[in-house]
């Protein structure tokens, strides 16, 4: 801490001396405790950010006397601002059927955008799925203010399968490698011809007939073109090469054990969605080997032992058994993001790890998004997405007093 | 009532602290990572399930007493008493299990009151039971709660549409195996519906009967041509009705929906003239002229509790009666039951959904049935029909083991399934499932404990220690 400590002194200095340096785009808050997700929770944290980004953030870290301290200490609590990883918030939720791998979330975000209330709840990113079933396409991870393109933070975050227990689901999914191996096949032995071509072509070079050799030689210059392969081809290539991601919406455990049986002995990457229904059946899988360390999205809702009221937390089984619970809102709408916190505070309550909860609503959805190195927890360098809350988080009387997205405070009355 | 409730309470304190539920805090198991690496590169070990324990109804009419049987991967191996060795049992018993080249699963019924052990049960047809819908391979829902339900009623083995399919649960607890998806479907289409309700139809189906007739002649008399010019062509079958050429080739059944005499009787006419054994479901005033079906050598799938008085017009003997599986049956007609609603029903007035395939039985036997050709009816029979008969509905050397495990005569109507095998798999225990643990309990449970307690007053880690008799048996229930 001493070390760091120096730094930021150093640092300070720095800034002192650079006499362009706006003194406005540093800051610093300090606060009773800040839960950062992925180092643990630091008491009387002091986060300095600078512009956008968070560049420092420790325990009682001093602070040069030119920089300007927002001192809530006691007080204020501060997380990460929230991940939503699946939505189709301001989209339409017609789309196709089929096949259709290629087809980007990004290309159609000029539709409309999220509503501020989104923002304010605390919610700073979300993962906007592709409409549609069997395989729609990919989703976008987006910023929740700001219009059109602008909003992106990465493209092609994942691939949206939805896999239910029928042959459809699971021939499309077969399918997409199949035609991943055809073109494979097609582009080996093109690429011979290819090699063929020019051994012939060598010997016309060394032709006598000066005009034939010349035409050779011209030929021999042209590189190899590889074949465009058909975008379900390309996508699960990617796939397999781990470029591409894939998120399995689910929505009971035979579906699940479909979806391995398709996947067969595929190596991808892949994440499960499901929404906990009030009889979910989920509970058949958690101890499966290949749920361990995976995400698993889910709506932090209760379900009941089927035939039962017995109450069942899905949420809580799924982490004691090893999987990355991740949460998002009970459905699309403003009222489920505003209540997002208060329905996974009941999960809490019955006994889920409250730092897993929190997790599951920030770093876990930044990773499904793969946008984990900008937002997702309090570190530095990543975005200064901050939430500051007058309590615990998931307590029913703790309030979100302000929330910072990428260094400009949306809401909460602050005083530099 | 304190009773109930009292049980209704400690079955939630069993949810609680059954294995398969939650356990908050609880350490994950964390194994030898590379013993486990090691351990799927290896073939699968040979899977042993010996039941034992109990009288073994093998459904050819043999019983043996406190027999043994042995399946070895999901098909058995040896039925009889100490003629053959069981590994584990017979030698190998100082081995620890987990050195054994093999698993061995015991089913010891000796815990259950007059123990037997059935094939399992064969529904004709059904609806729900999988889950899924079109190709069961690729749609079963293996954790589906009508497929426990219909294990529970002894059901192992079920007709669907255009296919035959296995109630192939997913072994709790057994995940290291892999779900087996290409057991689940077992037989193809083998029956075709013939119109028979108006006279067009009749006529129809005659036709067509008469062209497949004739084609099938021709065809014949070309076989014996050909050997001698081999040049001949195989006469065209152009106009040939293909399923009723397949009903007269024998490779599929020809199945009549018909429940009057008349009708009945036209069946039987047409099964004789063109030589082919009719299936006849519904088949209510077959004991009118059961004679005439069994000359035909029909096969009937019958509701025996169908009620409807004859029509008045007639002079003849009409309606349902109690006795007509009886009456079939004595007349050679081999009989398959199958109750009103081919679903699991859990509203309304139970005891006529297909959870109850054998009090439907029981109504056919009050009406003279014997009890072989009973348990037949919901085994040989509808397996036969299906196609199936090769692999389920007798206990045989050589079949599948899909078996259950009774406290009573099958038939009888307070009789309970205690274990359902399927597979060589035991895929149902009465006592470990919610719906039917608390009706006479087999022994001390955590969800049916034999003597009532007040659950505020025990110790909740204590449970299995606090119950006076049996306490050892309770804790096993809990493993």
């Amino acid at each position: 801490m001493k070390n760091r400590t120096t730094q930021l002194l150093l640092f300070a200095g720095l800034m002192a001396l650079q006499p362009n340096a706006q003194a406005g785009d540093l800051f610093a808050v300090q606060v009773e405790r800040a839960e950062t997700i992925s180092h643990g929770t630091i008491e009387h944290a002091v986060i300095l950010i600078e512009g956008d980004k968070i560049v420092m953030i420790g325990e009682d870290l001093a602070i040069d006397s030119g920089i300007p301290v927002i001192d809530k200490d006691p007080g204020w609590v501060a997380t990460p601002a929230l991940v939503n990883p699946y939505s189709r918030m301001g989209l339409s939720s017609r789309g196709p059927s089929g096949l259709n791998p290629q087809r980007k979330v990004s290309g159609e975000l000029y539709t409309g955008a999220i509503s501020k209330d989104v923002l304010e709840a605390g919610v700073g990113t979300v993962g906007l799925y592709p409409a549609g079933t069997g395989i729609p396409g990919r989703a976008v991870a987006v910023r929740t203010w700001g219009s059109g393109d602008a909003r992106i933070l990465r493209d092609d975050v994942y691939m949206k399968a939805m896999m239910r227990s029928d042959s459809t689901s699971k021939k499309t999914w077969r399918k997409g490698f199949e035609e991943a191996d055809e073109h494979k096949e097609k582009e080996t032995k093109n690429r011979e011809k290819w090699e063929k071509d020019r051994e012939k072509l060598e010997k016309d070079a060394k032709d006598d007939d000066k005009e034939k050799a010349d035409k050779a030689k011209e030929e021999l210059k042209k590189p190899y073109t590889p074949l465009v392969p058909k975008p379900a081809a390309a996508a699960f290539a990617s796939l397999r090469e781990g470029e591409l991601t894939a998120l399995i919406g689910i929505s009971k455990s035979s579906d699940y054990v479909h979806f391995l049986d398709a996947l067969g002995e595929e190596d991808v990457q892949w994440s499960l969605h499901v929404p906990i229904s009030r009889e979910s059946d989920l509970f058949h899988v958690k101890e499966q080997e290949a749920l361990k360390d995976r995400h698993v999205i889910m709506t932090p809702a209760f379900s009941y032992h089927p035939g039962t009221l017995r109450r069942r937390s899905m949420a809580a089984e799924f982490f004691s058994a090893g999987a990355k619970v991740t949460f998002v809102p009970t459905s699309d709408s403003t009222g489920a993001h505003e209540s997002w916190l208060r329905d996974v505070g009941q999960l809490v309550r019955d006994g889920l790890d409250s730092q897993a909860a929190l997790r599951a609503m920030t770093l876990n959805g930044a990773e499904v998004l793969r946008v984990d190195e900008h937002v997702g927890s309090l570190d530095e360098g990543k975005h200064a997405n901050i939430l500051f809350f007058d309590g615990d988080p998931f307590a029913a009387t703790t309030n979100l007093e302000a929330v910072l997205m990428e260094g400009d405070f949306i809401t909460g009355e602050v005083d530099r | 009532m304190i009773r109930f409730q009292a049980r209704f309470v400690l079955a939630l304190v069993a949810l609680a602290l059954s294995p398969s539920l939650p356990a908050f805090g609880a350490a994950p198991l964390i194994d030898d990572e590379e013993a486990a690496a090691e351990e799927e590169e290896k073939e699968p070990k040979d899977r042993y399930l010996v039941v034992l324990g109990a009288d073994i109804h093998t459904g050819n009419g043999e019983v043996l007493r406190d027999g043994r049987l042995l399946a070895k991967n999901g098909k058995i191996v040896a039925i009889g008493y100490d003629d053959f060795e069981v590994p584990g049992l017979d030698y190998d018993r100082e081995v620890p299990a987990d050195e054994r080249g093999y698993e061995l699963e015991i089913l010891d019924a000796s815990n259950v009151p007059n123990g037997r052990v059935y094939p399992g049960m064969v529904a004709f047809s059904s609806s729900g039971l999988l889950g899924g819908g079109g190709d069961y391979r690729d749609s079963i829902d293996m954790f589906n709660r009508n497929m426990l339900l219909g294990l529970a009623a002894g059901i192992t083995t079920t007709g669907q549409t255009s296919s035959t399919a296995k109630l192939k649960r997913y072994v709790p607890g057994n995940f290291s195996r892999d779900y087996d998806f290409d057991g689940v479907v077992i037989g193809g289409k083998t029956l075709s519906t013939v119109s028979w309700g108006t006279a067009a139809s009749k006529r129809s189906a005659r036709e067509k009967l008469a062209g497949a007739a004739a084609y099938l002649r021709t065809y014949r008399q070309w076989q014996v041509d050909v050997k001698k010019d081999k040049e001949l062509k195989e006469p065209s079958k152009s106009g040939v009705d293909s399923t009723m050429l397949a009903v007269l080739r024998g490779e599929i059944f020809a199945r009549f929906s018909a429940d009057y005499q008349d009708d009945l009787s036209g069946i039987a006419r047409v099964a004789m003239e063109f030589g082919f054994r009719p299936v006849i479901t519904g088949c209510r005033e077959g004991w009118v002229v059961a004679d005439e079906l069994g000359r035909a050598g029909a096969m009937a799938v019958l509701t025996p509790r169908t009620r409807r008085s004859k029509d008045e017009q007639l002079v003849a003997e009409g309606g349902s009666s109690i006795e007509n599986a009886a009456i079939l049956h004595s007349h050679g007609v081999q009989v398959a039951i199958i109750p009103g609603s081919r679903g699991i029903d859990l509203g309304g007035i139970a005891g006529r959904d297909i959870m109850h395939l054998p009090i439907e039985v029981g109504f056919a036997i009050r009406g003279g049935l014997p009890d072989d050709a009973g348990l037949a009816s919901v085994t040989t029979v509808p397996a036969r029909l299906l196609g199936v008969g090769h692999r389920v509905g007798t206990l045989e050397v050589g079949k599948d083991c899909d078996l259950i495990v009774t406290d009573g005569d099958l038939l009888h109507y307070q009789t309970f399934v205690q274990y359902t095998v399927v597979d060589g798999d035991l895929v149902y225990d009465k006592q470990d499932e919610l719906y039917f643990a608390h009706i006479r309990p087999r022994d001390d449970s955590l969800l049916a404990p034999l003597v009532p307690f007040d659950p505020a007053e025990v110790p909740i880690e204590e449970e299995g220690d606090d119950e006076g008799e049996d306490s050892e048996e309770g804790d096993d229930e809990d493993e």
